[in-house]
């Protein structure tokens, strides 16, 4: 399937993105491109564009794969078939005197859905059952060598997918040790990955290891959007009209990469230049030692793109951006030892303008402040766009740094007072204990990290396969390839071609993309601004976010004050948009806890609806004192406690009660009776934390 | 579709006029890509598109393909047709068909959304061959997916990379096939079961809201219609057969007159301040608002692209790609629509 290609020389805009492509070009040991951005921002049409602009290679046909020829026409690498290792052919014998075809740089495009045995390559099911040999078939690693392996929303891909490709773009060859076979050949290719960070995030371990990662964003420019679409209007019209007017462009660019790529090897790169690249990922917190090199190479990729003979510092600071933005670590953790000091110098701080974030609620042993509230607002809280429609009707005021937020814990007084809706910081964040649903026979297994499970129905994604153990869902591939060796030998029954015996069967294992659904219903109602309690809450949200976010999970969030609950994110796989709005809560009002758990549960019945089998877990912060009912002239918290009785009929889904309430002389203790309505785990904000709970997680039965 | 009695009329839809509008606009124009449809339950999503069996235009497909290959996708006919096990008819031979309206289940198994091997062939005669899937059957036609906001995960990223890149292509199963794929995604949700991926949501073309009418007029006349058709569907059918077969003839009409309408420079930057002004992620909503625009003029019999249509065109591409907080419901988009176009009108000027 070929399609006219949209001209790489007619992207309007977006040079970073151009220029980090072509610098994998130029070298693909870079390790790839990570463009992160907004829907519709020419993000597959430059890296369909750059595949045009690549030197011609060896067709990867079937047979030159076979037949050793592995290797670059161009003179990124010469590969002669004497650098296979060809065991893994039956019939490896290089005519290295024929001349060789060549064909157009590879451009392939990994579906979300591909199994292994397509990207890694695997036995070559036609020959074995034709000839009964075993040999291996090129998988979309192979046949992307000296081209571009595209990858759309790279972060939705299976995890195990990721890791393969990720391995085969950063070393420049695959292993293959499948069905007996074991082969490793070259795969040197520019791996571009997509992805749109309202998806969720990928995970730090696979981000470290794309060499260059590029953010990006439509123009803002009114005259480049209208150039665009007038090209892109030009472009559906007429194509091959389109793509003539662009040709001596491309052309340009082409010969200009071919030479770029002559240049680099003989490039010289000074010993100051190591020094500033190192020095450049020590100043950004990077770990490890990854970022010095690839931005080494970028540099020498530039200079050698520019057309000079030395790498220079202007190179090195440019690129730096490029490699370092998806590595740098964010801010550090905060010091419990820290916390005395700490609030020894909010004050400082707070003259000082310095918003921290790792500041302790705990460390509340200061004035009241809560009447000079700063009225300069957090810069990450200031964007309008996250003001809900009910708030815009209210003043609103903004406590703004945690300090403050701790210090109102020391005005109880008045902190009923709270007449106008707040919105306090989140407090620290830390790791949580651990979550899951309870293990059960059921074979679901989700591509998340929270609850193991299996999917043993004839749905979700073919995955890989096993020894048959009786579930019925037969992987056709896999049990064929399992016999086809045999096939000389065995007696075929009539009209069949294969013979196929019962320890050729091979079970399909299916995942589910699924993770566990978490619905965390957090208490915004005054009663929880009393005390920095809010703060607090928040950070217990955000740490069971960043718990959800590393888990794979997906996230809905569910505030209620003033008269009723509200869906403040429907279940969504964006923790960082459930983070924001976490941020931007506000606080104030009365209880409205039956409304609350009714939203909840309505929620959680349509998750159901749509995924059966998932085990959902609700996590409903509040100290319990709910005083808004959904009928008249009902006790509200008697009304919560049917409601959550009522609840609990739904077997599939755990309640987990965070109760917020502060120790003290007087406790009503209604969160506690809550959680046993809920039959659900009852935790204190601060037994949240994962030390002080160590133990009682290791006990299985805990949350069944 | 297959028992043409058994379809509601196009025109005796009552109301909805933007629903229609915006279907209407996608059959000229299959480069719009697609609409969604949310609404509430009874509100007339599903009728109006299985209704648009009555309306849908003629193309020419390659016969006996299971893509509907059009004439000018002839080269890659053979290479499909081997890979499928299919016999080749050489030259193809060419008919003409109505758009296809192919319906995707909620329930669908991703083998048979993409494809899959087909596991007769492999055990009769060892050979391996595809057995292609819905997305086959929607190429050049209407893919419409009920309640597509209940969509399983994995079946979404499928259809995105399919909407996205015109191709379906296979990697599994031992299976490497990859065949044309574009189609028109028509959805239709209920807002109150969730929403839908942004990735996927930024897929649709146009979106319309359709709510149950306010006019009781409307409304008894929503009921005696649906009562005639339950009770003598022909007769509904031959009563608005006339006005079905004026909107199919100006669809075609359209189509033949999309080519020539043009557009002037400041129209351009209006579109362009329109997306600024609400803050629309990506590019994606420019160019949509242009096509649309252009679909209108011809629909409209025009060669000019006109403000009016400009507005109309934004207020169908825009509610779903305003950048939104998860509050705000995409209806209350359109208020902001409005005035991002009073704006860009202002400032034009």
């Amino acid at each position: 399937m070929t399609r006219p290609l949209y001209p790489l020389a007619a992207v309007v805009g977006q040079k970073e993105l151009v220029k980090a492509l072509i610098l994998c070009a130029i070298n693909p040991s870079i390790g790839g491109v990570l463009i992160r951005g907004e829907k519709g921002t020419a993000k597959s049409t430059a890296a369909r564009g750059l595949s045009e602009i690549l030197p011609p290679v060896y067709p990867l046909a079937d047979r030159a794969f076979k037949a050793g020829y592995f290797g670059s026409a161009g003179p990124f690498e010469r590969l002669g078939p004497e650098a296979l290792n060809p065991t893994g052919f039956t019939d490896a014998r290089p005519e290295s005197n024929r001349p060789l075809e060549t064909a157009p740089a590879p451009f392939l495009t990994l579906p979300l859905n591909a199994t292994e045995d397509r990207v890694a390559g695997g036995l070559d099911l036609g020959e074995a059952l034709a000839t009964g040999c075993r040999r291996l078939a090129p998988g979309l690693l192979a046949q992307a060598h000296q081209g571009i392996l595209y990858v759309d929303e790279v972060n939705l891909l299976d995890d195990h997918l990721v890791d393969l490709i990720l391995d085969a773009a950063s070393s420049g060859v695959n292993r293959l040790e499948r069905e007996g076979l074991s082969l490793s050949h070259p795969a040197r290719f520019v791996l571009v990955g997509t992805m749109n960070p309202e998806e969720g995030e990928l995970r730090p371990q696979f981000l470290d290891r794309f060499g260059l990662s590029v953010k990006v964003e439509s123009e803002s420019d009114l005259d480049l959007r209208v150039e665009l679409m007038l090209r892109r209007e030009a472009f559906d019209a007429s194509p091959v009209a389109f793509r003539n007017i662009y040709q001596a462009q491309t052309q340009k660019l082409r010969q200009k990469l071919l030479a770029a790529a002559e240049r680099l090897p003989h490039l010289m790169i000074p010993i100051s230049i190591r020094k500033l690249a190192s020095h450049l990922a020590k100043e950004h917190n990077v770990a490890g030692h990854r970022a010095d090199l690839i931005i080494e190479r970028a540099a020498a990729a530039l200079a050698a793109w520019n057309g000079m003979e030395q790498v220079t510092e202007i190179e090195v600071i440019e690129v730096a951006p490029l490699v370092l933005a998806h590595r740098q670590r964010e801010a550090v953790p905060p010091k419990p030892q820290e916390q005395p000091d700490r609030s020894k110098s909010s004050e400082q701080q707070q003259q000082d303008d310095q918003p921290e974030p790792s500041q302790s609620p705990d460390s509340s042993d200061q004035q009241d402040r809560q009447n000079q509230p700063d009225t300069k607002e957090q810069p990450e809280s200031s964007q309008p766009e996250n003001t809900d429609s009910s708030q815009d009707s209210q003043p609103q005021s903004k406590v703004n740094a945690p300090a403050d937020s701790a210090e109102t814990s020391q005005a109880p007084a008045q902190a009923t007072e709270i007449a106008a809706e707040t919105v306090f910081e989140v407090g620290p964040t830390f790791g949580v204990v651990p979550i899951r649903s309870p293990f059960d026979r059921i074979r679901r297994k989700g591509s998340g990290r929270r609850s193991r499970s299996r999917i043993i129905q004839k749905q979700g994604r073919y995955v890989k396969s096993g020894p048959d153990r009786g579930s019925g869902d037969i992987a056709i591939d896999a049990t064929i390839r399992a016999a086809a060796p045999y096939q000389l030998n065995r007696e075929k029954r009539p009209g069949l071609t294969v013979a196929i015996e019962p320890p050729d069967f091979r079970e399909a294992i299916r995942e589910k993309k699924m993770g566990n659904y978490l619905f965390f219903t957090v208490d915004a109602s005054g009663s929880m601004g009393a005390r920095g309690r809010m703060a607090a809450s928040k950070g217990a949200v955000m740490s069971l976010l960043l718990d959800a976010y590393q888990k794979r999970d997906q996230v809905a969030l569910i505030t209620f004050r003033r008269d009723q609950a509200q869906v403040n994110l429907p279940l969504t796989s964006s923790i960082d948009l459930a983070g924001k709005l976490l941020a931007e809560m506000p606080v104030g009002g009365r209880t409205p806890l039956s409304s609350a758990l009714t939203v909840t549960s309505r929620e959680v019945r349509n998750a159901l609806s749509k995924n059966p089998l998932a085990r959902p877990i609700v996590i409903i912060i509040t100290d319990g004192r709910g005083n808004v009912s959904l009928e008249e002239n009902v006790n509200p918290v008697k009304e919560a406690l049917r409601l959550a009785e009522v609840m609990t009929r739904e077997k599939r889904v755990k309640y987990i009660v965070v109760d917020t309430e502060e120790p003290g002389a007087v406790t009503f203790g209604l969160a506690q009776k809550l959680a046993d309505k809920l039959l659900a785990v009852y935790l204190k904000t601060e037994n949240l934390k994962s030390k002080t709970l160590v133990d009682l997680v290791k006990n299985d039965s805990f949350f069944s | 579709m297959k028992n043409k009695t058994a379809v509601y009329p196009f025109a005796a839809i009552v109301g909805q006029d933007k629903l229609k509008l915006a279907l209407i606009l996608n059959i000229i124009n299959p480069t719009l890509s697609g609409v969604l449809i949310r609404g509430e339950k009874g509100t007339a999503k599903s009728t109006a598109v299985r209704a648009l069996a009555d309306i849908l235009p003629e193309i020419e497909v390659i016969r006996g393909d299971p893509f509907g290959l059009s004439p000018d996708e002839a080269e890659i006919y053979e290479d499909l047709s081997i890979a499928l096990g299919r016999p080749v008819t050489s030259p193809p031979v060419f008919e003409r068909r109505k758009v296809r309206v192919v319906e995707l289940p909620v329930g669908a198994t991703e083998d048979r959304v993409v494809g899959s091997m087909d596991l007769e062939r492999a055990l009769k005669t060892g050979e391996k061959r595809v057995e292609p899937g819905l997305l086959a059957q929607a190429h050049r036609g209407i893919l419409y997916v009920d309640e597509v906001n209940l969509l399983d995960d994995h079946v979404v990223d499928v259809l995105l990379d399919s909407a996205a890149m015109g191709v379906n292509t296979l990697e599994r199963e031992g299976v490497s096939f990859s065949h044309p794929a574009s189609f028109t995604l028509v959805g239709t949700m209920n807002p109150e079961e969730g929403e839908l991926r942004p990735q996927l949501l930024d897929r649709f073309g146009l979106c319309v809201n359709v709510g149950g009418l306010t006019d009781l007029d409307s409304r008894v006349e929503v009921l005696e219609r649906r009562a005639r058709f339950d009770s003598d569907p022909e007769g509904l059918a031959l009563e608005f057969a006339g006005r079905s077969q004026q909107i199919a003839d100006s669809i075609q009409r359209a189509r033949q007159l999309i080519g020539q309408v043009e557009i002037d420079r400041d129209s351009l930057y209006k579109i362009a301040r329109f997306s600024l002004e609400l803050g629309v992620d990506g590019h994606r909503g420019d160019i949509i608002i242009l096509k649309a625009a252009k679909t209108l003029a011809a629909y409209r019999n025009r060669t000019k692209v006109e403000a009016s249509d400009i507005q109309e065109a934004a207020e169908l591409a825009l509610p779903h790609r305003v950048r939104r907080q998860p509050l705000m419901e995409i209806s209350d988009n359109l208020q902001s629509v409005r005035r991002a176009g009073a704006r860009a009108e202002g400032t034009g000027a």
